[in-house]
Order: C-alpha cells, then structure tokens, then sequence
C-alpha cells in the first residue's frame, strides 16, 4: 500500500473519530462500511482496522473528559462487568446469526435509540434532585460535573441501575456480534435508564468503550486480522480525531450534542437497512 | 478527593500510553513508506506492536482501577474491576480457542 492510500485511510479515520469523540461513540461504525465500501480494503482488515480504532479512540479521548470530571469511573467499572459479559456471550454467539438479521436488528435499535433520545426530559441541572433509589445509595454512584455552558456543577443521581446493567449487557452483546464499538448503544442506553446527563453519559461510555472493545481485540490481534498498513494509518487517524472530538464535546451544550448524535443514529440506521436488505454488502461482517 | 486522585491518574497512564503507542506506529509506517528496516523488526512488524501497545492499554487501565479500589478498601468496586479483569482473560482465552 503507498502513501498515498494510507494518507487517505489517516485522514477518513480522523473525520470518523472526530465525530464519534464528540458524540461518546467510537468510529468502527462509520470506518467499516467507508473502507469496505469506498476504501475496496476486505471486511476482515476493515474490522481489524476499525476495532483498533475503537480502542485508540477510547484510550486518547479519556483523558480531557477525565480531568474535567465529566467520566464517572465508579459507574464506568460497574457498567463494564455487564457490558464485557455482553461481549463475551457475543464472542460465543459469532457465526450462529445471520449477518442481515443483526443489521436489522441494530437499524431497530438505533432508530428506537433516536427516538427515545429526541423525547424531551427536564434538564438534571435544573430540576430538584430526586429520592435516592436504594441501590444508588449502596454503590455509591452519584456525583457531580462541572458544566462549562452553565457555569458551575451539575449534581446528578444514577437511577435505575439494574436497567442500565441489562440494557450494557445486549450493548456489549450487539457490539461484539457487529464487530464495531458500542458507544452507540451506551449513550442512549445511560441516557434512557440511568437518566444522566449527556455529557456524563457521552463521557463515561466513551471511557468504558476500550475495556468492551478490549476482549474482541485480543482475538482478531492472536487471528492476525489486524494489518498493519491499513490498521496503522486508521489508528494514528484516530487518535487525532479523536482529541479534537473531545475538546469540542466540553464547549457546546448538551441540546446540541443531543440533537447531533440523533441525526447520527438516523443515518445510521438507514444504512443498517441498506445492508440488511440491500446487496448483501456486509455479508462477512459478523 | 480520593476520587479524583484515580480519575488523573488514569488521564496520566491514558493519554502516555495512547502516545506511545501513536508513536510506536507512526515510526513502524514511515520505515514501512522507505522501505527501511532495523537490524531486527520490519516496519510492518513495529506497527503492529505498536497496535498490540493500544489492546494493552484497556486491561492496563482495568488493572490499575483494580488496584485503587482494593488499596482504598472500596471492596464492591474492586470486585467488580476483577470481574471485568476476569472477563477480559476469558475473551482472550475464547479467541486463542477458536483461531
């Protein structure tokens, strides 16, 4: 592969992770179909590729989000033993689904990720704070921001942990069977049932994204699916983008963080119907 | 404030190892582009080390949480960094099986 080739793949890969930090997300989702489908790179080493990524993102976009306490690391480790278990059933389950089925399932569940993200809740910051649940009480959860827009901190409580604990586990689930990062899933899933706010949400999913993308890595690295002149150009890419994703997460507002990822879980969800009922074009994905 | 001290901590560890390994690449792909090789490794070969670097990083990260907890006697949070520690070995295992 020339430079040129790998100048391109750099430069997609910033783009994706640029968009996937500011949104909590990883990039697998965006790379996979745009090296498979644009880049003529076989589904194998895009996978390869796009999980490194997903770990490259993760790890780089940590640390801002980190110092300016909006990870909550308590509720991240938490979080990880439910979505890791997703991952490793879906690990054992690779192979037995049909690769169209999961597209539809995943556009499914994106567009319900949408529309459930669209529904207008009051803002954490401003209405009173509620009774604790006894289970938030135990776990020592809640904690606090400080919210660059509004100028000061932001107390909030994790509610409905048990809910959240099921809905990281088809995450990790999904996400493993998919090949991709599952940031995707986490947002709304935190967002839904442990009514946080977006930041926070966006923040630690990004932060757990590593640890869940980790197992599946490990494989496809022992496989030798990961390439090094397609893998490395895509990590070095995202890396970048991925900082730059971050430091615009901190500076805009949560409503349009909001209204962004939506349009995001929109067209992704069109192109999960593309490839569930279209040509067959990720045929080898899962 | 305890909480605080892990949450930099693990910003420090993070973002070192996401440079190393960055570096670690960049240099594997300019030797690659030169066709140039070290007495030892190709570049292809020290990218992908430098890749091996970024699937470390996650269960470094899950160590080190490990460890936090434990030394701060926050036992619930310990186990549960060992479950995902646990979890993460076990993904591996899986995948060395079926190769």
């Amino acid at each position: 592969m020339n430079p040129g080739t790998e100048l391109w793949l750099f430069a997609v890969s910033l783009g994706a992770s640029a968009l996937g930090g500011m949104l909590g997300m990883a990039s697998g989702i965006i790379i996979v179909p745009v090296l498979t489908l644009w880049g003529h790179v076989d589904i194998r080493s895009a996978i390869g590729a796009s999980i490194v990524s997903v770990i490259a993102c993760s790890c780089s976009s940590a640390a801002p989000f980190l110092k300016g306490r909006l990870t909550n690391v308590r509720l991240a480790i938490v979080l990880e033993t439910a979505t890791t278990a997703g991952a490793l059933s879906g690990v054992l389950l690779a192979g037995t689904i049909p690769a169209p089925y999961l597209f539809f399932i995943f556009g499914i569940i994106l567009l319900i990720s949408a529309q459930q993200m669209l529904v207008k809740r009051g803002d954490p910051a401003l209405a009173p704070i509620q009774s604790l649940t006894r289970r938030s009480t135990t776990w020592r959860l809640d904690s606090s921001y400080p919210d660059r827009a509004l100028g000061r901190d932001v107390a909030y409580r994790v509610q409905r942990l048990r809910m959240g604990m099921v809905l990281m586990y088809v995450a990790g689930l999904i996400s493993a069977l998919l090949g991709i990062g599952s940031g995707v899933l986490k947002v709304p899933a935190m967002d839904t049932a442990l009514r946080l706010p977006i930041k926070v949400s966006s923040a630690t999913s990004n932060f757990m994204i590593s640890v869940t993308a980790a197992a599946s890595a490990g494989a496809y690295f022992v496989r030798g699916d990961i390439v090094a002149p397609v893998a490395g150009p895509v990590a070095l890419g995202s890396v970048v983008g991925a900082i730059l994703g971050a430091r615009l997460l901190m500076s805009i507002s949560n409503e349009r963080v909001r209204l962004l990822f939506v349009v995001v879980l929109v067209a992704l969800a069109t192109q999960m119907f593309v490839a569930a009922f279209g040509r067959d074009l990720f045929r080898g994905i899962a | 404030m305890k909480s605080i001290r892990i949450e930099s901590l693990l910003a420090r560890v993070l973002t070192v190892g996401t440079w190393l390994a960055a570096i670690v690449i960049a240099a594997g792909l300019v030797l690659s582009w030169f066709h140039q090789r070290t007495p030892f490794l190709t570049g292809a070969q020290i990218v992908i080390a430098g890749i091996g670097l970024f699937v470390l990083l996650p269960i470094l990260r899950v160590i080190l949480m490990l460890i936090f907890f434990a030394k701060e006697r926050d036992h619930k949070f310990a186990a549960a960094a060992a479950v995902v520690l646990l979890i993460l070995f076990a993904g591996f295992a899986v995948g060395i099986l079926a190769k």
